[in-house]
């Protein structure tokens, strides 16, 4: 009992303190370990990057001999590939890289989600990602003591997380149109799901979840994105014309994200998170009342009368994205917005980007530009597995 | 006695029932337009009458004949006790003086019939007593302007609302002008153009001072990028901020001399010099548009002819329901110190602008209110507002106001009050609700405890709104927004304003002490002593505030249709920028309607070129003409308004109207080709290429390490506090050393737990320490065998196996030190405590930390 009771002690007792200089010198140690090359080094470098923990003795050995199999970026890959099958990828991994998204905060610091649970399933199972932002899509967990998923809560998603359930092998795949009773025509995928409906469709009048998507899907915010040359007809009528008697704010600054929000944003003119019944209201045919509040700030604005999209920034400065040739650039509802988005040549760069980063621990540089190219391009002709660019990306970065 | 004399006589019952003052309006109206058509005398009841808006409303001082009949009867009342004292008309139009002698105070009748002849009673504006004094003749005020109004005002409560709200407008066809030249930015493919664009402003200034954020490749990227690298990428981005023709008007200089946005020193060495910098950035776009020639207009657009906001039809058919107003300000003076009271009710309550610096006229009518402003009436010009509100019991406050933010608290608006503390009214914003004092018999003399609108409503935004505050015994007070209640209830209605002080002064954008300042601009304000209804109080909303014009477009050369339109209503909406709605294709003088064509791509041009931000009518594509097309009202083209920046001011900027498409005439619109290039994704400095693991990771780490599970009770309690003190991110560049401390304490539960738990012990241990607990650790570690015990599967577990040994190298040397350590700090340390040292210093470490 007293070596349990040492053990949770807080304070700094002399060995504690010992301890805790020794832990300083290992610190210091490690730090001046240079990030040198041998497949050993690599094996381990790869698997603690892709499952947060040091492999087993035989897991290590398994991934030693897949580089010495194949020298060169196949090996490293290769070898990556074992690492994904780690628990750890699904559970620590993958669940820290996506539950900022989830969250208006962007911490790290939330349970898990259906949101999460969707991506790091899609992972898991390989599915295309670009159908993320407008498949009828969920994952559930299949573990014993859980609750049941609700569309009101998020105990379901919570408990497991708390159980330490193993996502590698307990998500299931199913659709939000039979778990949460959503059209399935309404379903866009993570924009639809209950955890993005609770941070970004609460309140407001939804231009969250556009602004979210684009900051997490296209890494990028809306200072970045202004454009002032796109057409205003379809701002709305909150907007203010003259905020504080000042219209140039409104002609310089307010028209850059608004004029290509608002058209876009309409898209999820039929979407609520309702605070009473805590879940996703959608009401098909009709326009929730939140796009049409304020209405007297300006009252020549816009007056939304359907779900229908426009995207302005297939012209202007906003033409980098990549828009696909092959869609209309319109559409009703927030899946063919979704599938606009996720078409995007900004999407693949996007997600390729944050996983570079998530693995690589770094901003990628300019000399890594072409590995971006290329796990991009992989990443797009490959069926959109974010499960293989997880693995090409630490492949980069293992060191030589 | 009359009805209205015995009516006016009649100290407790002031109020014109609303019926009674329609019947005598109208047929004031009619006798009018009927040219003294009879409606003598009204059969109506005797119903209680309001009339308080006149001092002078008595014909104080009157001896001759009475007036012949109800009509001439509010003649005598609402305008000619007005204009007949010596110090106005009657100086001159008294009878056997100046012609006509519509001033003369001998025989109402015969000035009424003299008085006739200079009212247009289809447009009260312009009716020749109102033009005259509008050119300053014999106007009794400083304003001209505030004389017109008065007399309008003056007419209209003779003639009643409802003429005014029959008025219909004739509209005026503008001279005919074609579209005249300007400097037009030339194309970035121009690269003589593109050479002087680097050589007077990109280089020596966006490149200089703006580089920092305002270019794609930046850390902090921020569009637009006419700082780019790029100078192709940077003209475009660069245009609409630059004002060819009127430099100084350019976004570019407005944002330094103005906003202070991220000035630069302009001597070495120096502060941020906004002014300077604002003066150097003039004088680059200055040369930059002076290399710039004026150039006509693309010939191949489809233009409408232009046209400027004066030359349009002042659109004056709104009717307000002012029949109990006793104070109104228009600001329409626009100029020098006074916000004059065109109420036309004596005593008038001018107010004085209190700052030149902090007080500032609104173009299109109306006053900005900035820190250290207000706006205050004398008490004797205030004291009508007590005397004439008081009688009645009831009172409106309205004004059309903008709030500069909705952070502002205990802002007062309007306030009609003696001292910080004490107050017969106020109408004021507390962030996001608006509020009313009234001092009554329910409430202290502060007019406490107040109306505020709920919180959750949000009524107060930082835009221009329609705020009307009423008050009557049964309700009190009520708060109406934008033509409807706010639904919020007074909690000390049924008082009387019978404690009401009229010494007191009325006073706009703060108290009269300069205490609780309100910012913002105030388009209009009113005082009423009548609680307006909600019918009235929509009427006024719906009426809209300043001064509108109804812009003509020519496009008759486009349609082939003579006489054909499109019609915009336009004002100004603030300082800095032109408000254009309703944008509608007529015909005028014509029954008929024009067979279906199409119109489409509708963009506002101005001063030789088409304005680069706002256009909300680009958009347009619709059929007009058929039975879509009305003779009378034209056919609306879109119902979206837009606002775009003016450029040289009202009196100068000339509009017109391009189109993509006019029937059969098609110019096709490419949208600019600009040059577009994602924001840095990149980074531009080499970082480490390790990182940490982050707080999820560490705790999942060291449960598949020790075995122990992350859903111990231990290791998830202590978990659960102290994960937010750990990495959230692998970026060894957000490293803190605090975080080490909650990674150690992590990683003791593990090891505490880890040895504790025999069956997790032995699998990570094997059995040899497990007879060994409770001995000194003095002893047992003193064998090196015993101790590779502990170290050996440590090193295995967390460094792992032919792998990275020179941190292996490091723990093996680190551990027997620790435990020749442990006994000299203390002798009776067990080998379980040295054995979870061990551990925990080993978890804790950056062995495991890094990666």
């Amino acid at each position: 009992m007293a070596t349990r009771t040492a053990g949770r002690s807080l304070g700094c007792v002399p060995v504690g303190c010992r301890r805790g200089a020794l832990a300083f010198v290992l610190v210091l140690v490690a730090l001046t370990v240079p990030a040198f090359a041998g497949p050993a080094e690599q094996a381990k470098r790869i698997y603690q990057r892709i499952a947060g923990t040091p492999p087993t003795a035989d897991v290590l050995t398994s991934m030693i001999n897949a580089i010495n199999a194949s020298p060169g970026e196949t090996g490293l890959v290769n070898a990556a590939a074992i690492a994904t099958q780690a628990p750890g990828f699904y559970n620590e991994t993958l669940k820290t890289w996506v539950t900022p998204w989830t969250n208006r905060d962007g911490t790290v610091f939330a349970p898990l989600n259906d949101y999460t649970a969707t991506v790091i399933g899609m992972v898991r199972d390989d599915v295309p990602f670009n159908t993320a932002l407008s498949a009828d899509i969920l994952y559930t967990v299949n573990a014993p003591g859980l609750p049941a998923v609700s569309a009101a809560n998020n105990d379901h998603y919570a408990t497991a997380e708390a159980n330490g359930v193993d996502l590698s092998t307990a998500l299931v795949q199913t659709t939000q149109s039979g778990t949460y009773g959503l059209p399935s025509a309404a379903t866009a995928g993570l924009i639809t799901t209950r955890a993005a409906a609770y941070a970004y469709f609460i309140n407001g009048t939804n231009r969250a979840m556009f602004r979210f998507t684009m900051i997490n899907h296209l890494c990028n915010d809306l200072p970045t994105l202004m454009d002032t040359s796109r057409p205003t007809d379809r701002i709305r009528q909150d907007v203010a014309r003259s905020p504080g008697a000042d219209s140039r704010v409104y002609l310089n600054s307010c028209i850059g994200c608004h004029a290509g929000m608002d058209p876009m944003a309409q898209a999820f003119a039929y979407y609520n998170f309702d605070n009473n019944s805590q879940q996703l209201v959608y009401t098909a045919g009709s326009v929730q009342p939140k796009y049409l509040i304020n209405s007297q700030n300006f009252p020549y604005g816009y007056v939304t009368p359907d779900d229908s999209w426009s995207n302005r920034w297939r012209g202007g400065t906003n033409t980098w994205i990549g828009w696909s040739a092959s869609l209309p650039g319109s559409g009703s509802g927030a899946k063919s917005l979704g599938q606009e988005i996720a078409a995007s040549d900004a999407f693949a760069q996007c997600q390729v980007t944050k996983v570079f980063q998530a693995v690589c621990y770094r901003t990628p540089l300019a000399s890594d530009a072409t590995t971006i190219a290329n796990l991009k391009a992989s990443f797009e002709s490959g069926g959109y597995k974010l499960k293989s660019v997880f693995q090409q990306a630490v492949a980069s970065c293992a060191g030589q | 006695m009359s009805v209205i004399e015995r009516i006016m006589d009649s100290k407790a019952a002031p109020r014109l029932a609303g019926t009674m003052v329609g019947l005598l309006k109208a047929c004031a109206a009619l006798v009018l337009a009927a040219g003294l058509a009879a409606c003598t005398g009204s059969s109506g009841p005797a119903t209680v009458v309001n009339q308080p808006t006149t001092n002078n409303a008595t014909a104080n001082g009157y001896t001759g004949p009475p007036p012949q009949n109800a009509a001439i009867q509010a003649f005598e009342v609402q305008f000619w006790s007005n204009i007949r004292g010596t110090d106005r008309c009657g100086g001159c139009h008294y009878a056997g003086g100046q012609s006509p002698m519509f001033a003369r105070s001998d025989d109402v009748n015969a000035a009424y019939a003299a008085a006739l002849p200079e009212v247009d009673v289809t447009n009260i504006a312009q009716s020749i007593f109102v033009t005259q004094v509008a050119s300053g003749h014999n106007c009794w005020l400083a304003d001209p302007g505030a004389c017109a109004l008065t007399m309008q005002q003056w007419i209209e409560n003779w003639l009643g609302g409802e003429a005014a709200a029959t008025t219909s407008i004739q509209l005026v066809p503008p001279p005919s002008q074609p579209v005249t030249s300007g400097k037009v930015f030339p194309a970035a493919t121009d690269t003589a153009n593109l050479d002087n664009f680097e050589q007077d402003l990109w280089t020596p200034i966006l490149r200089n001072f703006c580089v920092d954020c305002h270019r794609p490749d930046s850390p902090t990227a921020q569009s637009p990028y006419f700082a780019s690298s790029d100078p192709a990428q940077a003209y475009s981005a660069a245009q609409p901020y630059i004002d060819l023709n009127n430099p100084p008007g350019s976004r570019f200089v407005e944002r330094l001399a103005d906003e202070l946005h991220h000035c630069w020193p302009t001597v070495a060495g120096g502060a941020p010099d906004c002014p300077g910098s604002a003066a150097a950035m003039l004088a680059a776009i200055t040369a930059y548009a002076n290399t710039i020639p004026i150039t006509q207009i693309d010939p191949t657009l489809l233009l409408s002819q232009q046209v400027s906001l004066t030359q349009g039809t002042v659109a004056s058919g709104g009717s307000r329901y002012d029949g109990a107003v006793i104070a109104k300000y228009m600001f329409e003076t626009g100029q020098g110190d006074i916000a004059y009271d065109t109420s036309g009710v004596s005593p008038e309550a001018d107010l004085t602008l209190s700052s030149s610096t902090n007080c500032s006229w609104v173009l299109g009518w109306g006053v900005g209110i900035g820190a250290g402003c207000k706006l205050q009436a004398t008490t004797a010009g205030s004291v009508k507002l007590a005397n004439l509100i008081q009688p009645t019991g009831e009172f409106s406050i309205e004004v059309w106001a903008a709030p500069a933010n909705v952070a502002q608290t205990d802002a007062w608006i309007v306030s009609y009050s003696g001292s910080d503390t004490t107050r017969n009214a106020t109408l004021g914003q507390n962030e996001q609700q608006y509020m009313g004092l009234t001092r009554s018999s329910n409430t202290d003399t502060d007019g406490m405890p107040p109306l505020l609108t709920s919180a959750t409503g949000m009524f107060a935004q930082a835009a221009l709104q329609h705020i009307v505050l009423t008050y009557d015994p049964v309700n009190g007070q009520r708060l109406y927004v934008n033509g409807t209640y706010t639904g919020d209830v007074d909690p000390s209605k049924g008082g009387t304003l019978a404690n009401w002080d009229n010494t007191f002064a009325l006073v706009m954008g703060s108290e009269v002490s300069g205490k609780e300042q309100w910012q913002g601009s105030i388009k209009f304000a009113a005082i009423h002593n009548a609680a307006l209804t909600p019918a009235q109080i929509a009427q006024n909303f719906a009426a809209g505030v300043g001064q509108r014009y109804y812009l003509l477009f020519d496009v008759s050369a486009l349609s082939g249709i003579p006489s054909s339109y499109i019609v915009v209503l336009a004002s100004q909406y603030d300082n800095y920028s032109y408000l254009f709605t309703n944008p509608t294709f007529m015909v005028l003088n014509s029954t008929s309607a024009p067979a279906p064509f199409t119109i489409a791509g509708i963009r506002i041009g101005m001063n030789g070129a088409i304005v680069g931000q706002g256009q909300a009518w680009s958009t347009v594509s619709t059929t007009v003409g058929g039975s879509a097309y009305s003779p009378t009202t034209g056919q609306l083209l879109s119902s979206v308004g837009t606002v775009v920046e003016s450029d040289k001011g009202a009196a100068s900027d000339m509009f017109f109207l391009s189109f993509d498409q006019f029937g059969s005439k098609t110019h096709t619109y490419v949208d600019p080709t600009v040059p577009s290039s994602a924001p840095e994704v990149v980074g531009s400095t080499t970082q480490p290429d390790v990182g940490v693991k982050t707080y999820a990771q560490l705790n999942y780490a060291m449960s598949a390490i020790t075995g122990v599970p992350m859903t111990d009770t231990v290791v998830s309690t202590l978990y659960n506090t102290q994960q937010q003190s750990m990495p959230s991110t692998a970026q060894i560049g957000a490293f803190q050393s605090s975080q080490q401390m909650a990674i150690s304490q992590l990683a003791s539960a593990y090891c505490s737990e880890l040895v504790a738990n025999a069956s997790y012990r032995d699998a990570f241990f094997g059995t040899a320490l497990d007879a060994q607990l409770t001995a000194t650790a003095g002893s047992f570690f003193g064998s090196a065998a015993n101790q590779s015990i502990v170290i050996t599967p440590l090193v295995a577990k967390v460094v792992g196996t032919g792998v990275s040994p020179a941190t292996a190298s490091a723990i093996q040397t680190e551990l027997p030190s620790l435990f020749a350590t442990i006994p000299t700090l203390n002798s009776a340390t067990t080998v379980a405590t040295a054995t979870q040292a061990a551990c925990t210093a080993v978890l804790g470490s950056g062995a495991l930390l890094f990666q």
